[in-house]
This record gives C-alpha cells, sequence and structure tokens, in this order.
C-alpha cells in the first residue's frame, strides 16, 4: 500500500524546491550585483544550482514512482539520488561565495525536507519489502 | 598558467596584512607616539589627556555593517564624571536584515584588493597593464663636441635663435644664478635675446680670494663668444666697456685707466679686485648673429671677516644699428612702465621732433633716508605709468637763508635738472609725430591768501604736484591707455624772516597722481528702421 504522508511530503517538497529555486537564483543576481561577484565564482554557484534543478526534478519523479507502483528499486534510486542533492544543499549552505541569511534559512528548510522525506522513503521501502 | 603563477605569486612579495581587528584599528591617530586631540580610540594617550577632550571623533569603529553580526569598538566621553573619562566598549552589532552577510568564501569579498608588488618577473605586465605615457630620462642635450656636427641641419643652427644659449669656445656664456638655494651656480647659461638679471651669493674667503675663479675678470672675459652657433670660424671677444670700484663702505667710483684688467690681489689687509657684479652687453644683427660683447664690472673689496658675497649678474640685448629706447606700452600705457617725456628743440623754422634721451624722462623727487632737502644729491625716482607716488624731504631754514637762491634751489628740488616739457601720449609715440605729445602745462598756486597787496616777501615753492588725466582709447574690449593732460602745480609759500638764532623746518613734497577720465563706454546703436510707406506717385492714376 502506497504511503499517501510521503506522497503528500513529496509533492510539498516539489513546490517548495520551485520556491528555493526561484529564490536563490534571484539572490545569486542580487549578490552580483551588490557585492563584487567575479565570473570564476558566479559560474560554479549557477552550475552547481541548475545540477541541483536536475537532480531534484529526477529525485522526485523517481520517489513518487517508487511510492506509487510500490516498488522499492525506483526509492531506492531516489535515496541515492537524495545524497547528491542533499550534499548540494550543504553547498550552498556553507561553502557558497556569500552566504546570506536567507540562504541559511532555506537550505536549513530544504535539509530538513530532506531528512522527513528519506525517512518517510525508508518506511515505505521496509513496508514494501515486507 | 595557475601553477606557475601560484609560483610566482609564492615568490613576490606583498604588502604588509591587513589589520582587521577593531579594537586595534584608529583612524584619527596621525601623530606617531603623541596624543591626537579628541581621538578617543588613540592608544598613546593617557587618562589625563583623555580628561581634556570634548567629543570624540570617531565614535564607533566597525567592520563592514553588511555582516549578519560583527565586532564594534565603541568610544565615547563620559561627561558626567569629574574628570572625563573615555569609555572603550566591545560589542557586537548585529545586522537585523534578512539579507545580512553571514558568511563569505571569497577572501577579498568586503575589501579592496592589495596591489600586486613589483618584481622583475611581473613588472613589463604591469607596466603593460597600468602604465601610461611617461617623459624620456635624457633631455635632447646639446652636443658641445664641436667634431660632431651634424651636416644636415647645419644652416638651421647656425644662426642663434631666442633662449639658445650663447656659446663661447670651451662652454656657453656664463651668467652665475642661484639655483635651489642663494649660491651661485656657475652652470646657468645665457639664453640669446633673453634679458636677465640675477643675484646670487658666493661664500669667500681671504686667503683664496685670488685663488677662486669666479672672482677674477678674467673668469667672465676668458672665453670669446662664438658669432654664429656651432660655428668657431668666427668669435667675438668680450671686451671691458668699464669698470667701477665699489669701496668697503658702498661708495662707487670710476678709476682712471678703466680698460686694464685687474685681477685680485692682496694690499694691506683687504682682497681688492673682486668682482662683485657683471653687466653683459650683447648686440647682434637680425640675422642672429652676434657682432659684438661688451662686460661692465663692479670690483670690490673684502676683508678677513666677509665669509660671503652678494654678486649680481645682467645681460642685454640689443639689435645693431638700433638705438634702445623701451616703449612704454603699444600703443597704450602699461601700468608700471615710465612716462615717456621730452623737449622739443626751438629749431626754427622746422620745429618738428620732440627729443627723447634718457635725460628727458619724467622724474619726482625720491625720499632718500636722510631727510635733509639739501644733502639729498639729487636722486630722483622715474614716473611710472599708473602708480601714484608721493615723495619729499625737510627744509631746516636759518635766519640767514637767503630767499632767491633758496627758491631756485627748490624749485630745481623739485623738478629736477631737465624738466621736460612734453609727455607722450601713447606707449609709444615716436619723436616725429609731434600730434602725438601732450605739453605740460603749468600752474602756480600760494599757500596762503595773500591778503595784503605788499607782496614783496619771500615766496618760495614748497610743493610740486604733477596730476597726469589718462583715457581709455580704441575698442572696448581692448581699451588702452591714453595720456591726454599733464599739469604740475607748484604751490608757494611765505617764508617770513626768522629771528636770528631760530631754526624752522618745513616739509617739501612731491607728488604724482594719475586720473582716469574715460567717459564710459556708451554702446552705439543702429537707428530704428523706418517704414517706408509712401504711396508711388501715380496711384490713383485715373482720378488724379
Amino acid at each position: 500500500l502506497c504511503s499517501v504522508p510521503l506522497q503528500v511530503l513529496l509533492y510539498a517538497n516539489g513546490l517548495y524546491f520551485i520556491f528555493y529555486f526561484l529564490a536563490t537564483l534571484t539572490m545569486i543576481v542580487y549578490k552580483s550585483q551588490v557585492f563584487s561577484y567575479p565570473e570564476e565564482f558566479l559560474a560554479p554557484d549557477l552550475t552547481l544550482l541548475l545540477v541541483m534543478a536536475v537532480l531534484e526534478a529526477l529525485r522526485l519523479h523517481l520517489g513518487s514512482e517508487g511510492n506509487l507502483t510500490e516498488e522499492e528499486a525506483p526509492l531506492g534510486l531516489s535515496l541515492a539520488v537524495t545524497v547528491g542533492s542533499v550534499i548540494l544543499s550543504v553547498y550552498f549552505l556553507v561553502w557558497q561565495t556569500y552566504v546570506l541569511k536567507a540562504d541559511v534559512i532555506l537550505n536549513a528548510v530544504l535539509l530538513l525536507t530532506y531528512g522527513l522525506v528519506s525517512v518517510l522513503k525508508v518506511m515505505a521501502i521496509a513496508a514494501f519489502i515486507r | 598558467a595557475p601553477e606557475t603563477r601560484a609560483a610566482a605569486g609564492a615568490r613576490t612579495r606583498s604588502g604588509p596584512a591587513p589589520v582587521t581587528d577593531v579594537a586595534e584599528l584608529c583612524v584619527c591617530d596621525l601623530l606617531v607616539a603623541q596624543c591626537d586631540v579628541n581621538c578617543c580610540c588613540d592608544p598613546d594617550c593617557s587618562a589625563a589627556e583623555f580628561s581634556l577632550f570634548t567629543t570624540c571623533s570617531v565614535p564607533i569603529v566597525t567592520g563592514d555593517s553588511r555582516l549578519c553580526s560583527q565586532k564594534a569598538a565603541v568610544y565615547s566621553l563620559d561627561v558626567k564624571t569629574n574628570p572625563p573619562e573615555r569609555i572603550f566598549k566591545l560589542i557586537d552589532q548585529v545586522n537585523p536584515s534578512v539579507f545580512c552577510i553571514h558568511a563569505t568564501n571569497y577572501k577579498q569579498a568586503l575589501s579592496f584588493p592589495s596591489p600586486d608588488m613589483p618584481t622583475s618577473e611581473n613588472f613589463d605586465q604591469l607596466l603593460k597593464r597600468f602604465g601610461s605615457g611617461s617623459f624620456s630620462a635624457e633631455p635632447d642635450s646639446w652636443d658641445m663636441n664641436p667634431d660632431t656636427e651634424n651636416p644636415s641641419d647645419a644652416n638651421e643652427t647656425s644662426r642663434y635663435e631666442y633662449g639658445v644659449p650663447v656659446q663661447t669656445v670651451d662652454a656657453f656664456l656664463r651668467l652665475p644664478s642661484p639655483v635651489v638655494s642663494s649660491w651661485c651656480s656657475d652652470a646657468n647659461p645665457a639664453g640669446f635675446l633673453v634679458n636677465q638679471a640675477t643675484k646670487c651669493t658666493r661664500s669667500v674667503s681671504m686667503e683664496k680670494c685670488d685663488t677662486i675663479q669666479a672672482l677674477s675678470m678674467l673668469f667672465y672675459i676668458n672665453s670669446s663668444i662664438l658669432a654664429k652657433c656651432h660655428e668657431f670660424v668666427f668669435q667675438v671677444n668680450i671686451t671691458v666697456r668699464s669698470i667701477a670700484v665699489q669701496s668697503l663702505n658702498g661708495m662707487w667710483t670710476l678709476p682712471h685707466g678703466s680698460d686694464a684688467l685687474r685681477l685680485p690681489m692682496i694690499l694691506d689687509a683687504l682682497c681688492i679686485n673682486i668682482v662683485l657684479g657683471v653687466t653683459y652687453h650683447i648686440t647682434y644683427t637680425d640675422a642672429g648673429e652676434i657682432i659684438e660683447a661688451a662686460a661692465a664690472f663692479v670690483l670690490g673689496a673684502i676683508n678677513k671677516e666677509t665669509l660671503s658675497i652678494q654678486q649680481s649678474f645682467e645681460i642685454s640685448f640689443t639689435q645693431a644699428n638700433t638705438e634702445p629706447v623701451a616703449l612704454s606700452g603699444n600703443p597704450g600705457y602699461v601700468v608700471g612702465l615710465p612716462v615717456r617725456a621730452g623737449f622739443r628743440p626751438q629749431r626754427y623754422p622746422f620745429p618738428g621732433e620732440i627729443n627723447t634721451n634718457k635725460y628727458g624722462q619724467l622724474t619726482i623727487l625720491q625720499s632718500t633716508s636722510s631727510q635733509d632737502c639739501l644733502a639729498a644729491q639729487g636722486a630722483r625716482a622715474p614716473v611710472l605709468f599708473g602708480y601714484n607716488m608721493i615723495s619729499g624731504c625737510t627744509l631746516r631754514i636759518t635766519a640767514a637763508t637767503k630767499c632767491q637762491p633758496l627758491t631756485q634751489t627748490l624749485l630745481d628740488l623739485l623738478k629736477g635738472q631737465n624738466f621736460p616739457e612734453y609727455v607722450a601720449s601713447f606707449g609709444n609715440s615716436q619723436d616725429q609725430d609731434v600730434l602725438d605729445w601732450v605739453p605740460i602745462t603749468h600752474l602756480h598756486t600760494s599757500e596762503q591768501r595773500i591778503s595784503n597787496t605788499f607782496q614783496s616777501s619771500c615766496q618760495i615753492p614748497v610743493s610740486l604736484e604733477i596730476e597726469v588725466k589718462w583715457t581709455k582709447y580704441g575698442s572696448l574690449v581692448n581699451p588702452q591707455a591714453r595720456i591726454v593732460n599733464v599739469t604740475a602745480t607748484i604751490t608757494t609759500t611765505t617764508l617770513k624772516q626768522l629771528p636770528s638764532g631760530r631754526e624752522r623746518t618745513i616739509p617739501i613734497t612731491s607728488s604724482v597722481v594719475f586720473t582716469d577720465i574715460s567717459s564710459p563706454a556708451e554702446p552705439g546703436y543702429k537707428a530704428w528702421p523706418t517704414i517706408n510707406a509712401k504711396l508711388p506717385f501715380d496711384f490713383f492714376f485715373p482720378f488724379v
């Protein structure tokens, strides 16, 4: 039986990530105007944000598919991709060129969401295996 | 490549590390090891000095305020306590905005980058990036070696041009002048057509007075001047025009046999014949060639106590076959130049020209340090256009002074030996244009109103006032000064006979006043256009 809380959380995760992506992109533009943001620092930040968006789309798709078809494999794959997303989120939390307080808040919420989703995925995998 | 750049960076020195601790930063600490006034963060100040401050010029020292949380050093003066104390607090300043910078991973994010220190490796690259136009270190030096004459421009350099150093056989004609301090430097060349006058100090001593070259006449007339630039064929010897000898107390005499060369020598306790001044007169042609050179010397003497003397040098250039009459303006008078004046010689039947030699200059009495009129020795000052002047002296009268000789003496004193009759209207009035010269009007006034008709008492002149009326002439944008009227007024007073043994002093004054009588410029307008509305003659043809 597919997990309804997981599905709801995945949906909320998707919505939040759209907000996160737009907010982070806007803030990078703001930082490039207000602060000294040379190109060799701007390019990696933007690239990683795009990579993160791609990974997130993949992760959410796999997670939703796995939950709805009650298969463990996509869910496991989704968890693996979540590791990459967590690393990228930590990058934006700690290793970005300019970390504003808003960045800290956004990334903290994102990490929290990842944590919750991951817990629910593990529970769902356990339920599907049984 | 980044690795070579990193390696080069390791080798280059960098500037000192920037101070970022707010407790140690103090912008108002300008004096080293001394307390700056009203600088509360100055570590050199003691508590006693803090008590004398009125405010803190730097109340807070913080880093970039966009950081979320940063340390700030706050300085303030507590005026309630007696004596006032300085309060220093280190606080955490918090930026409440959500967009405050939490952290940065980019080192130079919030400060200016330190410039690269130039080394031999990166110098060319830095110069290309930041360098701009510069001046060459070596000037185009004159080639003093006669063997390396450049044949291509020999035609151009054979004539002297304005400013070109006057060349002599060994180097160039020297006009010693002060360079940085007032000491004489012998390396100043005289420029062609550049009239110069310099004064400088030279250190002397009795023992070396005949060995110091610059004190001897020979040094200045030794080498001949080249008539044409760079050409050694024609040379002009410098002749000695005159020698004046100045004694230790400043008196000048013109000794006999002036043309003989006098070298420094020690006589009694003095060293005589040392050069105190040289005036060169160079005559040139309009082809840029020097044809004559003469030098006038002033020689003096020094004694054992003299440690330094002041030498003065002058050079003036005159064109051949011309008389150097300096114009006082072209055409209008220039303020500060002497007013030109002259006589009209009584030549019948051609009362043509005005004779202007320098004896016909308009002069007034010059005040001397001894204010006695009779000891004035005839010192006169030229009247300069635009400068109002007043001068005078005092006359001491005893019972024995006679009227008539005194009147004549005073008139000579006030007017001078050759008081001119005409004054030039323009600064460049030529002698032959009689109409360009203004006659001087003489007026006599008396100080007291003589009530009694018994005028046998003595009238002596006591003041001469020259009033020069001038106007602006010519265009509105460049008006020229033109003298219109010159009036010389002599004021006389009665000399009362003194009882014997009594003395009286009378002040004698002479003055020059320049008055601008130019009327304000009136713009000229064209006539208003009129409407020419007349009907033709046969307008109403059939009816007229």
